[in-house]
């Protein structure tokens, strides 16, 4: 059978010089499949919006498409966020279509960019930066309140503080885990489904009891096409998922008085 | 060159696989190249979206509301100026409908005062003619009986003398005709 991780695997697609970033140290900025797959994405993105963004007051069906797409973000970041959802809203939404373009990208080519977890810690990590920053900018050092709830006895804070501290430390651990894990794990599913095919089709042509290899070959192939749906939907939710928890760790900060 | 190590790398990775290695994913020599190309990614399709589509995808959208709510707005004025005029219309209606009675009763109440005055005058002709001829009868009916007498007398004077053979005279007749009468 076909190794079921060799589809993650990363190689060069184009060999560029390494790069000596400050900070950074020396970085390979070689195009990989990996690269190439983001650009992918952003490129659709583009295209879509440049086809989509027309300003007909009765819209054709792309541009519906593209309106229903900013209507979910815009709503989404309205109703988590509040008035002030407005500022984060293209962030929101940058995240939510890459994460999404980049989902959808996968289940077409051979590589899922998502399903790289290079990828899904730098976005955790860009967001719960952006969450930091956005914290300390909006309430100077009043963003230490978040891990001390208000209303709560001394004796309990103790308690509290710890875990609260614990559990905005875990947010971009999560976030990053959640994606990676749906899509890592959807696409190796699929590819052991789909391995089933060929081998138990192979086994079957020895004949006799091995026959009902068919049988077991042909459920596979309707596992495969089973999981494929599946995996559209769970490609479209874990955007969603990303996008609202994101807009959730920006309403804790931006709305921290109420908190 | 590109491709040997290319090659490399795969055989590797599929190698390291097979002897129980870990996933592709955390060959991390494949991290900074991947980190630096999506932050750079993500922050021109950010900016892209911010500034160029978001705004405009937005912006249809905002119009698309303040027509309709324009046109909702018009359609509403227009109700209700249509209502304003329909009741005009109306007491214009009511007012000629007025106006039409009031004619109509007038050139009814003349008609029926020139017809009036007009019978008068024709009953006043037919009741000239008829005391002209009822005069002319009485004249005639007085004659007529004038005469009467005369006739009578001369009857009365003729028989008188053929049976008797001798000729009243007039005052003889007279008398007896005054005593007949009576």
């Amino acid at each position: 059978m076909a190794d079921p991780m060799h589809q993650f695997q990363i190689h060069k697609v184009v060999d560029l010089p390494t790069v000596n970033l400050p900070g950074l140290g020396v970085v390979d900025l070689s195009i990989t499949n990996s690269v190439v797959s983001m650009g992918m994405a952003a490129g659709l993105i583009c295209v879509f919006f440049a086809l989509a963004a027309r300003q007909a007051v009765v819209p054709g069906r792309l541009q519906s498409v593209g309106e229903m797409l900013y209507s979910l973000v815009d709503d989404l970041a309205g109703s988590i966020i509040g008035h002030e959802g407005k500022v984060f809203f293209p962030f929101v939404f940058t995240l939510f279509s890459f994460i999404l373009a980049m989902n959808f990208l996968g289940m077409f080519l051979v590589f899922t960019a998502t399903s790289q977890l290079a990828v899904t810690v730098t976005l955790a990590m860009l967001t719960i930066l952006t969450v930091i920053v956005v914290g300390f900018a909006r309430n100077g050092l009043g963003f230490f309140k978040l891990f001390v709830p208000s209303g709560v006895p001394w004796f309990l804070l103790i308690l509290m503080v710890p875990i609260e501290i614990i559990s905005f430390l875990v947010r971009p651990v999560t976030l990053a885990l959640r994606l990676f894990g749906n899509m890592i794990g959807g696409h190796v599913v699929l590819k052991i489904f789909a391995g089933f095919i060929i081998s138990l089709g192979l086994l079957a042509t020895g004949g006799g009891i091995a026959s009902l290899g068919y049988l077991g070959s042909a459920v596979s192939l309707g596992s495969v096409v089973a999981l494929t749906a599946l995996e559209f939907i769970v490609a479209f939710l874990q955007a969603f998922v990303f996008a609202a928890l994101t807009c959730v760790y920006l309403n804790d900060v931006v709305n921290l008085h109420s908190h | 060159m590109a491709n040997e190590t290319t090659q490399t790398h795969e055989s590797t990775g599929a190698d390291g696989h097979a002897s129980g290695g870990g996933l592709p994913q955390f060959q991390f020599v494949w991290w900074p190249g991947q980190v630096v190309w999506l932050l750079l990614i993500f922050v021109v399709l950010y900016v892209l979206l911010s500034k160029l589509f978001l705004p405009r995808v937005g912006g249809t959208i905002q119009t698309r509301a303040d027509k309709i709510a324009a046109d909702v707005a018009q359609a509403r004025d227009l109700k209700t100026q249509a209502e304003a005029e329909s009741a005009t219309a109306l007491a214009e209606l009511a007012k000629a409908r007025t106006h039409a009675q009031r004619t109509a009763s007038e050139a009814k109440a003349k008609a029926n005062a020139e017809a009036a005055t007009r019978q008068a005058a024709e009953e006043a002709v037919l009741a000239e003619k008829l005391a002209v001829a009822e005069d002319r009868i009485r004249v005639s009916r007085d004659a007529a009986l004038g005469n009467v007498r005369t006739i009578a007398s001369d009857i009365a004077a003729a028989i008188t003398d053929k049976l008797t053979g001798v000729a009243a005279t007039a005052d003889e007749v007279e008398t007896a005709l005054t005593a007949a009468k009576a």
